[in-house]
């Protein structure tokens, strides 16, 4: 058991920047918790000199409280007994002394390793002098061993022994140690750094250090006292709760939004994880690697005073690794929390994490986490909602490290929500028009991939049977996410596209300021998003078809919405639609009766309208809505190549001409569209960040696949002009009769419009 | 820190059908050292409930009881304390102290344990104490109807032993503290 944590601790020495004391993990955490000077390089002898008057304080103290011990106390608050009982599941103080004091005692054993090894060196004689008692190496054994039975540490000669061997030889550490355990260096046995006979006197210096904080910004102190903190109305914890949900929502806005809905707060599983950091989610080895990571990052604020920041817990590296690290722990078990429905189950998993996680890889993405964390925490002056913070300093492409490609989204204002729906409706209207010419490729990898994908989507059916709309929604995305993960692979040259709309899709949404009622906007987010990753790919594994279910009902858009999508994908491929219908008919009724998201708009409408004509072969019904649809196609070319701009997007906000260009161009492709009051607020441009370099060939892309697109279309219109079937096609229905002429129309339009894009 | 559960007069099935799900909660398996039973169960389903939560566990017989193995006194030593058991009905008048004292001198224990009353009482007297856990589910008994469901829990450390009694009342837990110590270990009385 000994000689693990060395070695996690001689690897880690290796692989980061060389950190001083690094196999000494006692020193180490003693220099970085504050108790020992860290200021570079901090000679033996200082550090011995500190030590030695940290002993004499504790001493003092130690005395001061146990002599006046016994007189009452009547001004004491009486202890919380329900938090402080033995049975109390909440997490004690004494579990953050635990590892301090493990360390300790680790550390005086690898001493004693050390001092085995190299006996030698390690003798006790004084100046010289040799104990007349034999010869050498027997007095020093004999010695030794007599030290040793009486527990105090071996005297260590400075000023080198009779021994041949020269102190040079020693590699650094061992050198190191020996000075530190010298009881002959400065201060004399008080200032060996490694000591048995003050224990005690270390392990409350780096337990006050580690619960007050040593003057910077996270106290372990305040995460347990209910008072609220100066800088919010929430206790600190509770606010420290809510960074890391913040936090989340940044990295992984559907899992956070799952959460949400699941109504999981996040003190219910934080509150353990971080009053004793992490000391109960993790086995001994584990949380001393977890502890050195989170102790070497300072804990000193960064901020100016007079910055505005959101957290007060973020505002320090230490305080923003530990919600980096809550925020990985949650991603590494995402899929098993996003297959929860209930929020007991979501708790029950988030409480018992897995016992031997990949901690590298756990460590490593917390710490690139902890850099996003940073600088999310510093407003922006302009801003003053929270949601408005969240756009305007969180919009970038972030891709994780992490196994799981999740794009990342921001929040986004209650508003946003219209948008995104009449993205999400848009695209699988531009996605039926993709698909209706045929790419007989592309529908023969996503049946590959559906029918791979399909005892996945059958096993998450059944969260379906919930009545919880949410949690319906939730699993659909969460299908939606994986299915579209899976055909990102299969489609190369969407693939950078996909991970990067998310976030302009959203910030699409940020600028439009249409009210809208939202009953949740967070799982709109999620619909979002899910929607960009499938958007280039049409693969929708998720509602059936309900064309009968469908009237003018306001209350049913987004449902009619997933039904359009659904509809358009089984355009093309009715294996898929019977496939989808086999593994989600029974649940259909339900979801549409569950389903309460707030309307869309009139596009929506007519789109499920068309979906609905389609899906089931009827043309005639409804032909005056498919002109509609038709105008809304163009949109939905403008919309995709507007997420094509956002490709580029990294770190910074860039409100530049760039996106002036983008609105212009987005503006005439308005002028030219019918349903212009729809999109009035081109506000959203303002907020898509476009790479610098990148815009230019972005647009040339963008006009040239459009112009791809529109080729496409065309030929398909050809090829129905010439035989049009007077029996069921699904694929071309909605092509047939009148609805020709305004397709026609509509792609002019969109030539022009990609004719000057490929200009720019 | 040894952690000892008094607990009992459960009376399931007949009286209640389950510990109160909040005190199933608290009660998990790891944590406690030891259990008191005082009886009154009924049925050997508790019994294996019980034994899943800590594997050193003590019943006294309860006149409900349906196992008729169980003794009617026990007493066991943990830490510097000695421990009594029994259930109470044996004792007239039922519940009153100084007919339990006498149990107390008689079987010669420090803490003595018992129940029957579904009451929670904790006395100190002549350097002992008398604990009566009460009745974990709340069942009701002969005496009365309006019963909080409670147990104790013992936490020995050295000569201190700190009652921590959890009552449900209007379905929270509340907790209180008794501190209890012992003088120097006095000689047995033989």
């Amino acid at each position: 058991m000994n000689s693990s944590p060395v070695d996690a601790s001689a690897s880690d020495a290796s692989s980061m920047p060389q950190k001083r004391f690094s196999n000494l993990r006692s020193v180490r955490w003693r220099i970085d918790l504050g108790v020992l000077p860290s200021s570079p390089p901090a000679s033996i002898d200082d550090i011995r000199r500190v030590t030695a008057d940290t002993r004499r304080r504790y001493a003092n103290l130690r005395r001061r409280l146990l002599i006046d011990h016994h007189s009452p106390k009547y001004g004491k608050a009486s202890p919380d007994l329900t938090v402080d009982n033995p049975l109390s599941q909440n997490p004690g103080m004494h579990e953050l002394l635990a590892p301090l004091v493990y360390v300790l005692h680790f550390d005086l054993d690898h001493l004693t390793q050390v001092q085995k090894l190299y006996e030698d060196f390690f003798s006790d004689e004084f100046d010289k002098i040799s104990f007349p008692e034999g010869d050498l190496l027997s007095s020093h054994r004999i010695r030794r061993v007599k030290n040793w039975e009486s527990g105090i540490e071996i005297e260590n000669n400075l000023h080198k022994i009779t021994n041949d061997h020269s102190r040079d030889e020693l590699d650094p550490d061992t050198r190191e140690m020996l000075l530190l355990s010298d009881s002959y260096g400065a201060e004399g046995e008080l200032g060996v750094i490694l000591s048995e006979r003050f224990m005690e006197h270390d392990a409350y210096f780096m337990f006050e250090n580690l619960m007050f904080g040593d003057q910077g910004v996270v106290s372990m102190a305040s995460f347990f006292s209910p008072v609220a903190g100066s800088n919010s109305n929430l206790p600190p914890v509770i606010e420290a709760s809510s960074a890391l949900y913040y936090l989340l929502s940044i990295v992984d806005s559907s899992l956070h939004s799952h959460l949400v809905e699941l109504e999981v707060e996040p003190q219910y599983f934080a509150l353990r994880w971080l009053r004793v950091l992490f000391g109960r989610e993790f086995c001994l080895d584990d949380l001393l690697v977890i502890w050195d990571e989170l102790f070497y990052s300072s804990n000193s604020r960064y901020l100016d005073n007079d910055v505005e920041f959101n957290f007060e817990v973020l505002c320090s590296p230490r305080g923003a690794f530990i919600a980096a690290l809550a925020v990985s722990m949650l991603l590494y078990v995402r899929s098993l929390l996003l297959a929860t429905e209930t929020a007991t189950t979501c708790l029950q998993r988030l409480l018992s994490f897995p016992q031997n996680p990949d901690m590298k890889k756990l460590i490593e993405q917390a710490k690139s986490l902890q850099v996003l964390a940073l600088e999310s925490n510093i407003l922006s002056s302009s801003c003053q909602t929270y949601s408005n913070k969240n756009q305007l300093t969180i919009c970038r492409g972030y891709s994780l490290p992490s196994a799981s490609a999740l794009p990342k989204t921001s929040l986004n204002v209650i508003a946003d929500r219209y948008w995104e729906e009449q993205w999400r409706v848009l695209h699988k209207d531009e996605e039926l028009r993709k698909q209706s010419n045929g790419h007989l490729s592309s529908s023969g990898i996503m049946k590959k991939i559906l029918t791979k994908r399909l005892s996945f989507s059958r096993t998450n059916s059944e969260p379906f049977e919930g009545n919880n709309a949410h949690a319906l929604s939730s699993v659909r995305r969460r299908l939606f996410d994986d299915s579209s993960e899976v055909i990102e692979a299969a489609k190369d040259h969407v693939k950078s596209e996909c991970n990067e709309s998310p976030v302009i899709s959203n910030n699409l949404n940020v600028g439009k300021g249409f009210p809208e009622e939202l009953a949740d906007q967070r799982t709109s987010n999620c619909m979002v998003e899910e929607t960009f990753l499938s958007g280039h790919n049409a693969l929708v594994v998720s509602t059936p078809t309900s064309p009968h279910d469908i009237g003018n009902d306001h209350e049913n858009e987004s449902e009619k919405s997933s039904i359009t999508s659904n509809s358009f994908l089984g355009d093309n491929d009715e294996e898929t639609i019977s496939m989808e219908e086999s593994c989600s008919q029974n649940k259909q009724d339900e979801e549409s009766t569950n389903m309460e998201e707030p309307c869309c708009q009139n596009l929506d409408k007519q789109l499920a309208q068309v979906a609905e004509a389609t899906s089931s072969g009827d043309v005639d019904s409804i032909p005056e809505q498919i002109a509609a649809p038709k105008d809304q196609k163009p949109f939905a070319g403008k919309f995709q190549w507007l997420w094509r701009f956002g490709r580029g997007s990294k770190e910074e906000n860039q409100e530049s001409k760039r996106s002036q260009n983008a609105g212009h161009i987005q503006k005439d492709g308005f002028d030219i569209s019918q349903c212009d009051g729809t999109y009035a607020s081109c506000g959203i441009n303002k907020r898509i960040e476009v790479g610098d370099k990148k815009v230019m060939d972005t647009i040339r892309n963008l006009g040239q696949s459009m112009l791809e697109h529109i080729q496409v279309i065309e030929t398909v219109f050809q090829q129905d002009k010439s035989k049009f079937d007077p029996l069921d096609n699904l694929s071309n229905n909605i092509l047939g009769g009148k609805g020709q002429g305004t397709a026609i129309a509509a792609l002019k339009e969109l030539r022009k419009i990609s004719s000057l894009l490929r200009e720019m | 820190m040894v952690l000892v559960l008094a607990i009992g007069d459960l009376h399931i099935p007949h009286r209640a059908p389950d510990l109160p799900a909040k005190f199933k909660s608290m009660l998990v398996p790891g944590k406690i050292q030891h259990i008191l039973c005082t009886g009154n169960l009924c049925i050997k389903e508790v019994h294996d409930y019980l034994k899943s939560l800590c594997p050193d566990l003590h019943i006294a017989r309860g006149e409900y009881d349906e196992d008729a193995r169980y003794p009617e006194n026990k007493t066991l030593t943990i830490g510097q304390f000695k421990l009594g058991l029994c259930h109470g009905h044996q004792i007239i008048p039922w519940g009153d102290l100084d007919s339990l004292a006498m149990l107390q001198r008689q079987l010669d224990v420090d803490i003595l344990v018992t129940g029957h009353t579904h009451q929670f009482k904790a006395y100190k007297h002549e350097a002992g104490v008398v604990i009566n856990p009460g009745s974990a589910t709340g069942a009701y008994s002969s005496i009365t109807y309006d019963v909080n469901p409670s147990f104790v829990l013992m936490d020995i450390d050295g000569l201190r032993v700190v009652v921590y009694v959890y009552e449900l009342i209007d379905g929270e837990v509340k907790v209180d503290k008794i501190d209890f110590k012992k003088t120097a270990n006095t000689q047995s009385a033989h």
